[in-house]
């Protein structure tokens, strides 16, 4: 995991929900936004690490990046489909 | 997975067992669940045990360890679009009815299954 400075439209905090339940309060809050925005995903269930990458490459949206943070995972995902 | 007439691939998931084995009751869920959450078109066929969990209060009761409550995947999964089929003999058999089953629940017989296996893209038994 790489640390930079992405600044986010939203932040969804996770922390302390299981499993699918990040992946689904993401796509949620995903309808929120538009093209070209970013969730900052908190998340603290392991499965996380491998279910947010799989879930953004399934669904068209990005993972710019992610990274491990005191025992919480902090995913950054932009939103998919054409920038107006 | 071939993408169905709305674009979206769909997934049908039979249930088999229900609060006697909470893990293998839940799991089923949480693979809707992130199917939902994928934009997968998910069914949910619950035969044999696994009807009793679309008997209102009873996926409430069911917790299976470091997954997400079984009453709150029922609701996700409804609220994302997933629909839930429950076998006709399977409930008469435990003298359930309609009026026994959660919101959105739909008792159908094994023809039903049958076109809806045969139109998914992908099956999975639990």
């Amino acid at each position: 995991m790489t640390q930079t400075q992405i600044e986010e439209a939203t932040e969804l905090d996770a922390r302390g929900l299981l499993c699918p339940m990040p992946i689904v309060k993401t796509a949620k809050a995903m309808r929120e936004l538009e093209p070209g925005q970013v969730l900052k995903l908190i998340a603290t269930d392991r499965g996380s690490v491998a279910d947010v990458p799989a879930w953004a490459s399934s669904t068209g949206n990005e993972l710019l990046e992610s990274h491990e943070e005191d025992g919480t995972f902090v995913f950054f995902l932009r939103k998919g489909g054409e920038v107006s | 997975m071939e993408e169905s007439e709305n674009g979206h691939e769909k997934l049908v998931i039979m249930v088999t067992h229900g609060p006697e084995d909470p893990e293998l009751a839940t799991i089923p869920f949480a693979m809707a669940g992130a199917a939902v959450a994928s934009e997968v078109d998910v069914v949910m066929g619950f035969q044999g045990e696994g009807c009793l969990l679309m008997k209102k209060g009873v996926a409430q009761s069911v917790q299976a360890p470091e997954f997400a409550p079984l009453g709150d995947l029922v609701g996700t999964i409804r609220e994302l679009g997933g629909k839930f089929l429950v076998c006709s003999p399977c409930l008469k058999s435990r003298h359930l009815t309609e009026a026994d089953l959660v919101e959105g629940a739909e008792i159908v017989a094994a023809g039903r299954f049958v076109a809806e296996v045969t139109a998914a893209d992908k099956t999975l038994v639990y």
